[in-house]
């Protein structure tokens, strides 16, 4: 299955070709956390991460179509 | 005293006069400082009915314990008084260096009373100060009036000015401090001006006595490390991008504020937002006094008609002047901006009231023949001749002026105000962050996300998420989020650090870092749970000036758009924001009628009955 993936600040660096915005194939039935891996985001960087607009946590299942959003935590505005 | 200086200073321009007073330990120990020392001396001296432009207005500018050491972001002070926006309290907040000179100067917070007949400005050099003419400066911007001030001082002074749009009293206009920060909300900046005040201007090079240095040291370096540690690998999108990276956050869950909150996402947000800033116009990042996080902006817009230079835009002003009025002009967006630092104008209520204006103009309701010039949606030339028109009164402006609720009344459709008692929202629409709609409904100043933000949790992550649709559980959240921001803005501190270091890492949030560093600097021995217990006196203290100024439950209220129209696009889509659900729940937490009133129990719980009665 295809998702949209949308990176922002540092976690644009481990998008692909450095887009922030890009589709990512995953296996069926794949997760957030298969995300988080599939992009190589090491453990120690924080994201928060969105699906569809909506908080997700590492074990959302993820859904062919799904638009999956990563930022940093933020100390706002 | 330590931490503390011990001494206020009383300015009464009728008068001329400046007279020294000692700070009562007992004051410092219940109230803190900043945000707590000025409700303390505003319900002590001010009658909550007088017209705040009048002479019976006061204005108290106070420093916290932590404000001029070396705790991380001790950079803060706040101005407290009666605003003649919208006729409540309002306690504006800022950083910079001016703030921490101020203490250094030896006084914890300036009392500033009567109303000049001539323009003056205060210079206190140490422990001098003297009332000193400024016809010269009268009509000066905030950066002309700066250049001057420290010319005819001393070049290491730091000041606090009011341009224009203060002078001429303009509801919200601003106090700015070194040039570009501001006390900006609810028109501080006005009551300066009709006091005839055009600055307070300090030189301050002593030290804060601290009680334990090696606690205070020990305390200050456990979280600064803390700090280089997270930031190892999550590199603070506030110092690479500035505050309006939070674009991001918002625009991704749909409460980007658009065309006057009708809609929570805008379609030009990638032109306007901190990436794009960063690329485009960013000069480099600005910290203030004793800050690791340097989220401040010096820009530059190189060439084209918005050519300038100065400090912003931040996420506020992102979306004040961007996204509310449709704008995706970041160059137009940051000259409005600019021109706000010079005339002394808060950008959220400027830009407020722009969109309210080309949402009237847009219905047909206000006509060009009234304005001077097409006012319609993403027109950035209109923005930036509307600000500089607002800042000078200068024909359609000084109607802009008044603010967005005197405008959307006099068109006789005063909903089209995106207020909550008559102050304009942050960039957070509500239907889609139920928290954010309590946090503006309750907040003692009117619509502030800086009363307790629940975006942190709601929207950031900061310091875990919550989900920002569920409404049942905001209530306690909010309540707790309030009182630690009133501990927050008392000890000096910036919100950004604290908020990710200095408070237990969980929704509850209790002040454990605050503390420590609290207890080294004035040696009170203070427990976290006393800490959040001022916190809630201080909020209270607030609610019973705003009550006595005759604000109703029915003020702690949002308008039909946001309560009653469901968000038509995005993630919210379909959502309206439950106050009327979560006020009930909210008052009977905090110990309150089904009015909204502080019971007596709650009162004399928190050592202010006896006070109130008197």
């Amino acid at each position: 299955m295809k998702v949209r993936v949308n990176t922002f600040a540092n976690l644009r660096d481990y998008a692909p070709a450095g887009k922030s915005s890009f589709e990512l194939a995953l296996a069926d039935g794949a997760s957030v956390a298969d995300l988080i891996s599939a992009l190589r985001i090491p453990a120690a960087v924080q994201a928060v991460m969105l699906v569809n607009g909506r908080r997700a946590g590492a074990a959302t299942q993820l859904n062919s179509g799904d638009e999956v959003t990563l930022f940093p935590p933020m100390e706002g505005g | 005293m330590y931490g503390w200086c011990g001494k206020a200073l009383r300015v009464d321009l009728s008068l001329g006069k400046i007279t020294s007073e000692p700070l009562d330990p007992n004051v410092a120990r219940d109230y803190i400082g900043g945000r707590g020392f000025g409700i303390y001396y505003l319900s002590k001296e001010v009658d909550p009915t007088c017209d705040p432009l009048g002479p019976k207005n006061k204005i108290i500018m106070a420093a916290g314990p932590l404000t001029g050491t070396a705790a991380p972001t001790g950079a803060r002070y706040v101005v407290t008084t009666k605003s003649p926006l919208t006729g409540a309290i309002t306690c504006s907040n800022s950083g910079g260096n001016f703030p921490a000179a101020l203490k250094q100067s030896g006084h914890d917070a300036l009392i500033i009373e009567g109303a000049s007949t001539r323009p003056v400005y205060l210079w206190i050099d140490g422990g001098r100060a003297e009332l000193r003419p400024a016809e010269h400066l009268w009509g000066m911007t905030t950066h002309a009036a700066d250049d001057a001030l420290r010319k005819e001082t001393h070049e290491k002074a730091k000041t606090a000015v009011i341009g224009p749009a203060g002078e001429k009293q303009v509801l919200f206009a601003a106090i700015m401090n070194d040039r570009d920060r501001a006390a900006g909300r609810a028109g501080v900046g006005a009551v300066m001006g009709a006091k005839k005040l055009k600055a307070v201007v300090v030189r301050g090079e002593g030290e804060v006595a601290l009680a334990d240095p090696a606690a205070f040291k020990a305390a200050n370096a456990k979280y600064r490390d803390a700090f280089k540690a997270k930031t190892k690998d999550n590199p603070p999108p506030l110092r690479t991008h500035g505050t309006a990276i939070t674009v991001v956050g918002t625009q991704s869950h749909g409460v980007f504020p658009t065309r006057n909150f009708q809609q929570g996402t805008f379609e030009g947000w990638e032109s306007i937002y901190g990436e794009t800033l960063t690329k485009k116009y960013l000069v480099r990042a600005k910290p203030c006094f004793s800050c690791p996080i340097a989220c401040g902006r010096v820009t530059r817009i190189p060439d084209g008609p918005f050519k300038g230079e100065g400090e912003g835009p931040e996420y506020e002003t992102v979306y004040s002047l961007g996204s509310d009025c449709g704008v995706d002009d970041l160059a137009a967006l940051t000259k409005a901006n600019y021109v706000c630092n010079e005339l002394g104008i808060d950008t959220i209520s400027m830009g407020s009231a722009i969109a309210c204006a080309m949402e009237l103009f847009e219905k047909g309701l206000l006509k060009e023949s009234e304005t001077g010039m097409p006012v319609r949606w993403g027109d950035g030339h209109a923005l930036v001749a509307l600000t500089r028109m607002t800042g000078m009164r200068e024909g359609f402006g000084n109607i802009l002026a008044e603010g967005s609720l005197r405008l959307a009344t006099r068109y006789g459709r005063p909903e089209l105000a995106m207020v909550a008692k008559g102050l304009d929202f942050a960039g957070y629409d509500p239907r889609g962050e139920q928290g954010m709609g309590l946090a503006y409904a309750t907040s003692p100043i009117g619509g502030s996300h800086m009363r307790g933000d629940p975006a942190y949790f709601e929207l950031l992550g900061v310091p875990v998420p919550a989900d920002p649709h569920t409404w049942e559980d905001k209530p306690p959240l909010v309540a707790k989020w309030q009182d630690l921001f009133c501990v927050i803005d008392a000890a000096g501190l910036c919100v950004f650090f604290s908020v990710r270091y200095l408070v237990e890492q969980n929704l509850m949030v209790k002040p454990v870092g605050i503390t420590e560093l609290l207890n080294g600097a004035t040696g009170a021995g203070y427990t976290p749970e006393e800490v959040e217990k001022i916190g809630e006196r201080i909020f209270n203290a607030e609610r019973m000036f705003l009550l006595s100024a005759g604000f109703t439950r029915k003020d702690d209220s949002l308008p039909p758009r946001i309560t009653e129209e469901p968000m038509p696009t995005g993630p919210a889509k379909g959502m309206v924001c439950k106050l009327e659900e979560m006020l009930s729940p909210y008052y009977r937490l905090r110990g309150w009628s089904a009015e909204g009133v502080p019971s007596e129990t709650k009162l004399g719980e928190l050592g202010l009955l006896q006070r109130l009665k008197a």
